[in-house]
């Protein structure tokens, strides 16, 4: 007979079959408006859609930095006051920087598609493409870090503070368009400012950010949630391990 | 309760402890690896980000320091000074009131075709007299490679067509008259 795991020992909950289907409706919503519904651009044309994708995706991942430094420095200076170490932020910690470079990556291809759209070439070495694949590789090698075996606290420490140091790059992504000389525009939404992008565009611009929100939320819940069964299998072959053990002594005696 | 290892267990651990090391090699190396991309793109970036390019203002001014060197141009197309023949593509370039003449010897991307889009261009000064819209130059410039810098103004085609105005001021107290897009 199969045996039916519990729920310790899975990934979905009914909170998240829920947020995965809002998730998966919101894409489609996200494609119509995207592709159909929102009109072309003046100057670019169809490439504008790419838009819709490029934009929300670098924000969500500078939204998914945040998460993972915003962690790692609970990991680091308040561990000590929480009874599991503080293991739920060093995971939390993996998983927003998971999603993160999977958005950043994402950022990277529809930017170059764009680009050779617009521009005529998929990259030049500008200050923003620059600083934006080097985010992606500096998050990559915090992923490395983090699979590097040894024990859990040392590894979530130096994970820990190779996240602060790499979210250093966070502003100078993002401001790199006002501080160098670029050819990559600058924003054309910012904060007390007039949106540069008008009517049917704007908005689902800023639908297309909601949905990729939810979608990256989906993402991280699930994540986490496979580091902690991951752990939990770790801690459960040791736990059997030594339970051998001791059948095996007790045989002996 | 002796949990202390023993013989029969210390093959397998001896076992683990090996793939464990080829594991952390593997690790390392991908690190390293890493590590050295990174270097490699800041290295570029460093090279080439922090002046992608010169506007033709400044570029215009630095001609003697500049010589025959190659180096990126910056600045609108005027619509009504593009003109092509035999894969040679000449027009001028504006940027705060100062214009250049270019020969572009590439295809152009296909949004060159919009009305004062802004493009950077790749190449060098040749000294030759040339007639531009602001008056006589001593200078064009040849460029074998283009780039169309897009704005950050997204307009819908329905709208008003964004593209074919100037942006605001742009040639505020220019001391020459601005050519028509339609001339």
């Amino acid at each position: 007979m199969t045996q039916v795991p519990d729920s310790r020992h899975m990934t979905a909950t009914t909170a998240t079959r829920v947020l995965g289907t809002v998730a998966l409706v919101a894409v489609v919503l996200m494609g119509l408006l995207g592709l159909v519904v929102s009109p072309a651009d003046v100057v670019q044309g169809q490439a504008v859609r790419m838009l819709y994708l490029h934009v929300p995706s670098i924000w969500i991942a500078y939204g998914a930095f945040v998460l993972t430094s915003f962690s790692s420095a609970l990991f680091l200076f308040r561990s000590r006051h929480r009874h599991d170490g503080g293991r739920h932020h060093d995971r939390l910690a993996g998983s927003a920087a998971e999603v993160g470079v999977v958005f950043a990556g994402v950022t990277l291809v529809t930017g170059m598609l764009w680009g050779r759209v617009t521009w005529g070439t998929y990259w030049q070495w500008d200050a923003r493409l620059t600083t934006t694949v080097l985010l992606f590789v500096t998050y990559l090698g915090y992923l490395a870090l983090r699979r590097l075996p040894a024990d859990p606290v040392i590894r979530g420490r130096r994970a820990a503070v190779m996240a602060l140091i790499s979210f250093v790059n966070v502003p100078i992504v993002h401001f790199s368009v006002d501080w160098w000389r670029t050819l990559h525009q600058k924003a054309s939404l910012s904060v007390g400012r007039r949106p540069e992008i008008t009517g049917e565009m704007y908005w689902t611009l800023l639908y297309s950010t909601l949905a990729v929100t939810i979608v990256a939320s989906w993402l991280i819940v699930h994540r986490y949630r496979v580091i902690r069964l991951e752990e939990l299998r770790d801690e459960e072959a040791l736990e059997a391990l030594i339970a051998s053990r001791l059948r095996e002594d007790e045989a002996q005696a | 309760m002796d949990l202390s290892p023993r013989h029969e267990v210390e093959k397998p651990g001896e076992l683990r402890q090996k793939v464990h090391r080829n594991r952390r090699r593997a690790v390392l190396a991908a690190t390293v690896v890493l590590i050295a991309a990174a270097a490699f793109v800041t290295a570029q970036g460093l090279r080439n980000a922090t002046l992608f390019f010169r506007n033709v203002d400044e570029a215009v001014e630095q001609r003697p320091e500049l010589g025959d060197r190659r180096f990126r141009l910056q600045g609108r197309v005027v619509p009504a000074s593009v003109d092509s023949e035999s894969g040679v593509t000449t027009f001028q370039i504006v940027h705060g009131c100062v214009v250049a003449s270019v020969r572009h010897t590439a295809d152009p991307p296909a949004l060159f075709a919009s009305p004062w889009i802004p493009v950077v261009l790749e190449g060098e000064w040749v000294l030759s007299k040339v007639q531009t819209f602001a008056g006589i130059d001593t200078h064009y410039f040849l460029s074998d490679r283009m780039l169309v810098k897009h704005t950050n103004e997204y307009a819908s085609v329905n709208e008003q067509r964004v593209s074919e105005k100037l942006p605001q001021g742009f040639f505020n107290d220019c001391p020459f008259e601005v050519p028509a897009a339609d001339s």
